[in-house]
């Protein structure tokens, strides 16, 4: 057994770096190969950088554009005070940025899919059928307000962040009571997404406090990562990671070969495959609402419609407010992402996509 | 005099519906005036120190529909204290990898 297990590896290590050296990797930085002029770029360009206007602030107000094609930089913008060093706030982008650290925890064998949670954080313990499956649907089934600007009396996110669960999220989180059976309905909550957050600390006790930079950010070189916490240390898994455009687009680099990075199977396939597969009870609330994969959003196509009809059905994204996003098209081996600070709805990710495709595929025009 | 009557019995149900409201409400209520400075200060320091915007981005990046009574930042500290709505808070850096918050 053992000699055949050595072989094996032998045969890997002699065989992988035939594979994996003639693709692109930002090992140690990214390549950068800039597309030529073109009308299509000219488009591009017109659309996600017209003139800021920090007045009113209507409009689409890009704070960076960068995309990756076949693992190099093609196009890389920014705007404002905003360079390829600013570690820009992800919002709701952190959602699954903690779920890349989480599948890194997931290959080592730190928790199954079907576990429930309060095995690894007593708190929930009042929500004892609760599994990770579940939170990572953002299905918990916990009755819980997710509004911002628009109801802020009893919105719980602000109340989280700001007031009554400040010094504890996924306490604050675990204390509310349950609206449905977990698993059946999808409700997107950052209350969820905390109580990942603080999943972890269980299973990783010590660990725990170094755990995303030794899991994920050292391993891929992202070094200008920075993840809040609250007043537990627990990482704010739902809304403040931060970090520059370059360096999150080695996670999206990494979810887009399948949670391989050069030889290195940092992700199970399993895993990325799981954050990739619908939610089985989805449903298509709005036009042009992403669809929830596990902490990913999906551009999936439900009843003959796809959240961005322009984009290819395997598109999937991080998600998060004031219009960050990282996305990744697979089929045509494209990265983007956009920082922003988009304070009305202008902004169309379907015609973003469209115009990326525009100018970096060719025949897409 | 009936008329007054009349209104004096809808003002007696509007005065019990809003009781109900805020007795049913009243956690929310309690901690809603927090929410405009404590927002300010977390987000004003971490727009300043972890980001690492200029303190006029970061004025407006933060600004809201109502005002501030007083704001303070202290860049040598790295420390962040707004008021509003009569409650005030606290935001400080802690270190490079897990930036600003608010204190307790």
């Amino acid at each position: 057994m053992r000699a055949v297990f050595s072989a094996a590896a032998l045969a890997a290590t002699l065989l992988s770096p035939a594979l994996w050296a003639q693709e692109h990797w930002p090992v140690p930085a990214w390549s950068v190969a800039p597309a030529a002029a073109s009308p299509a770029l000219e488009a591009l360009n017109a659309y996600a950088f017209p003139t800021r206007d920090d007045a009113t602030r209507q409009g689409v107000r890009s704070d960076a554009l960068l995309v990756i094609k076949d693992g190099q930089i093609v196009y890389e913008r920014y705007a404002g005070e905003n360079t390829a060093q600013t570690p820009h706030l992800l919002w709701s982008v952190s959602k699954s940025v903690w779920a890349t650290v989480l599948g890194v925890a997931y290959g080592e064998g730190l928790f199954q899919l079907d576990q429930p949670v309060a095995e690894h954080y007593p708190p929930l313990k009042q929500h004892p059928k609760v599994t990770y499956r579940n939170l990572l649907h953002w299905a918990s089934g916990l009755a819980w307000a997710e509004d911002y600007e628009y109801a802020p009396l009893q919105s719980s996110v602000v109340a989280m962040l700001y007031t009554r669960g400040h010094t504890d999220m996924a306490a604050f989180t675990a204390a509310h009571s349950t609206g449905v059976a977990p698993g059946t309905r999808h409700a997107y909550s950052s209350g969820d997404s905390n109580l990942l957050g603080a999943a972890l600390k269980g299973p990783l006790g010590e660990r725990y406090a170094e755990y995303p930079w030794a899991a994920l950010f050292t391993p891929l070189g992202i070094s200008s990562a920075r993840f809040e916490a609250d007043g537990q240390g627990t990482y704010v898994a739902s809304s403040y990671a931060y970090m520059t455009a370059r360096d999150l687009a080695r996670i999206g680099l990494l979810m887009q070969r399948d949670g391989r990075w050069q030889d290195q199977q940092l992700l199970p396939a399993d895993w990325v495959r799981f954050n990739r597969t619908l939610f089985a009870h989805a449903e298509a609330d709005q036009p042009g609402e992403a669809l929830p994969g596990g902490q990913w959003w999906l551009n999936a196509e439900l009843n003959g419609q796809k959240p961005w009809p322009d984009a290819p059905a395997d598109a999937f994204a991080a998600l998060g407010h004031w219009g960050q996003t990282l996305t990744v098209l697979p089929s045509q081996q494209l990265i983007v992402v956009r920082f922003a600070d988009d304070r009305d709805h202008s902004y169309a990710h379907n015609t973003l996509l469209r115009l990326v495709q525009a100018a970096f595929v060719p025949g897409e025009e | 005099m009936r008329v007054l009557k009349v209104m004096a019995v809808l003002l007696a149900l509007l005065v019990l519906v809003l009781g109900a409201w805020s007795w049913q409400n009243r956690e929310h209520l309690a901690a809603f005036p927090d929410i405009l400075s404590a927002y300010t200060a977390k987000e004003y320091c971490s727009c300043r120190y972890v980001s690492g915007y200029s303190a006029q981005y970061c004025q407006g990046f933060v600004k809201q529909w109502l005002p501030l009574d007083s704001f303070a930042a202290d860049d040598s500290a790295r420390q962040v204290t707004a008021t509003g709505l009569g409650r005030s808070n606290t935001a400080r850096w802690l270190n490079e990898r897990q930036g600003c918050r608010l204190d307790p």
